[in-house]
């Protein structure tokens, strides 16, 4: 009974990260239509901003690293995918490039800090780890879930309540027309993907403290929010998190009897299912 | 504002859409441009509002001359269109749809949650006139298809530009909703705007048009008055030979 609690908690928790990758994910894919790979080094370049800060106070370190994901994120769409949109680059040209992107960002980190993991400072050191019904959970843990549902909460806001986030529907929905009606298509896409980088780098920073940080660590996440965005339905922002956690419930009790090495397997299989039986992800958004 | 073409070419793999067409549109009236099924009159306005590329020739938009438009420069070139099969924003309300575009554009005060008053009573008076304000709240994706159309044109009417293309924007609209769209094509034209009409219904031509355009196959075939172009035997052969 314990054992069950505690991969209810284990998948609540994998859920929310998975979340935070998918939200920035399908906002980046509804506006731009292409897989945007790099999304995943997002996560890397906010978790290494905070240990590069590390001397700093957690105020400070902590929104450095988000707005440090962010701003490569609006970066690199103003310098790489905007001029690829404009030469009317296919999607999987631009797939390609942010794999590029990717890599070398990677490399990058890992030339400057080292292919080793780093721990980031101590978050909540004097916090106890909690038990509820026989499971445990740490303040990390509580700050992951709470972290996903306020990001998950305030995108939603913003896509409708705000006129920026109407914008946004609009290229989402009908990029031609968009532009026609004077909508600044471009400028509004350097702003999503730094939303969108942003809410990765969040993920980051939060994987960084409950575990450690390491150059590598993007792909995993960056896999696991497309997966959690594809079975939820593409570009839809509720879809996205209902995936994060089918898929981290899955993962979690999949491996009930068996070893752990098989999660990443599970994962995968549930995505082939997915694409065989529902393509369009549980919520269609047509 | 006036609008020319001069030997303007469009080509999707050797069909010729638009083929070495010169026309020139005046404001202040309404020019209707019809033809028959894949004439090219589709094409042409796409071609204008940067929806295509241009193959060859030029677009004159007052006394500027251009030889590419690109589609965010439209708005800019003072030029406003529907569509023939109309596009709409589906998931969005009404009235988001126009204040979408009567919104300033700059990140800081787009964050605020809502419009202006002035956008507000601007997309009020709008949705008022094309017959909309009961359904502001509504999807455009729950509008039936003329509701979609009297959305599209009141989109029009919100960008406020010179230049209006309208693409078949009665077909599939109920006879009170022609009416409704009738007189905001007459208002159009007595503020002075260059108003393009794309319509089969000749009737509504008559109506409505000071002067027309007959294409055929990308080809200018005949321009005038309607009652005389209309008459011409030519143009009645087109028509009769679809
Ligand atoms: N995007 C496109 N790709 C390929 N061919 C096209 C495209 N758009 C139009 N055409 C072709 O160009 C020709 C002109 O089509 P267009 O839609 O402009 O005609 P139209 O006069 O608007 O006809 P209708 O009265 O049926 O609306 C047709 O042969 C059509 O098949
Ligand atoms: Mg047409």
């Amino acid at each position: 009974m314990d054992f069950v609690v505690q991969l209810t908690i284990n998948s609540i928790i994998a859920g929310s990260i998975y979340t935070l990758m998918a939200l920035g994910f399908n906002l980046t894919y509804g506006a731009t239509k292409f897989f945007n790979l790099a999304h995943g080094v997002m996560a890397t370049i906010a978790g290494y901003t905070v240990f590069y800060f590390s001397s700093q106070p957690l105020y400070i370190s902590i929104p450095a690293g988000i707005f440090a994901a962010g701003l490569v994120g609006y970066v690199l769409d103003r310098t790489i995918y905007s001029p690829l949109r404009k030469r009317k680059a296919s999607n999987m040209v631009l797939l390609v490039a942010s794999l590029g992107v990717f890599t070398a960002l990677e490399s990058l980190i890992a030339l400057k800090f080292s292919s080793q993991h780093q721990s980031l400072p101590e978050i909540f050191a004097s916090v106890p780890t909690f038990n509820l019904f026989g499971g445990s959970f740490t303040a990390i843990h509580l700050l992951i879930v709470a972290s996903a549902a306020v990001c998950a909460l305030g995108l939603h806001a913003l896509l409708k309540y705000t006129l920026f986030g109407k914008a946004i529907n609009a290229v989402s929905d009908d990029e031609e027309v968009s532009k026609i009606v004077g909508i600044n298509t471009n400028r509004l896409m350097g702003q999503v993907f730094f939303v969108g980088s942003a809410i990765a780098g969040v993920a980051g920073i939060l994987v960084g403290f409950d575990t450690v940080i390491i150059p590598i660590m993007g792909m995993p996440l960056l896999l696991k929010g497309i997966i959690a965005a594809i079975i939820g339905g593409l570009g839809s922002l509720w879809g996205g998190v209902l995936g994060a956690f089918l898929l981290g419930f899955v993962e979690n009790f999949g491996i009930w009897h068996i070893s752990g090495e098989w999660k990443d397997v599970i994962a995968f299989g549930l995505l082939i299912l997915f694409l065989i039986f529902r393509p369009q992800g549980i919520l269609k958004k047509s | 504002m006036s609008l020319k073409t001069k030997n303007l070419e469009k080509h999707f793999d050797g069909v010729h859409a638009v083929d070495h067409l010169s026309i020139e549109i005046k404001p202040g009236v309404i020019t209707g441009i019809l033809g028959p099924n894949g004439s090219g009159k589709t094409t042409l306005i796409n071609v204008i509002s940067g929806i295509h590329p241009i193959d060859g020739g030029e677009i004159a938009i007052g006394s500027q001359t251009f030889s590419s438009i690109k589609r965010h420069e439209v708005p800019d070139f003072d030029i406003t269109r529907t569509f023939q099969n109309v596009r709409v924003f589906e998931q969005m309300t009404v009235m988001d749809n126009l204040l979408v575009i009567l919104s300033s554009r700059s990140v800081l005060t787009s964050l605020r949650q809502r419009a202006t008053p002035k956008q507000l009573d601007r997309a009020q008076e709008v949705l008022k006139k094309v017959g909309l304000w009961e359904k502001r709240n509504s999807l455009a994706s729950k509008l039936s298809y003329g509701q979609r159309k009297l959305l599209e044109v009141g989109r029009v009417l919100a960008m406020d530009k010179k230049i209006n293309l309208f693409d078949e924007p009665f077909a599939g609209m109920f006879p009170e909703m022609v009416k409704r769209v009738s007189g905001i094509l007459q208002n159009l034209k007595q503020c002075g705007k260059t108003i393009v009409l794309i319509e089969h219904n000749m009737q509504l031509i008559r109506e409505l048009c000071d002067y027309v355009i007959v294409m055929d196959a990308g080809k200018l075939l005949a321009q005038g008055e309607p009652e005389k172009v209309l008459a011409q035997k030519n143009v009645i052969e087109a028509y009769l030979g679809e």
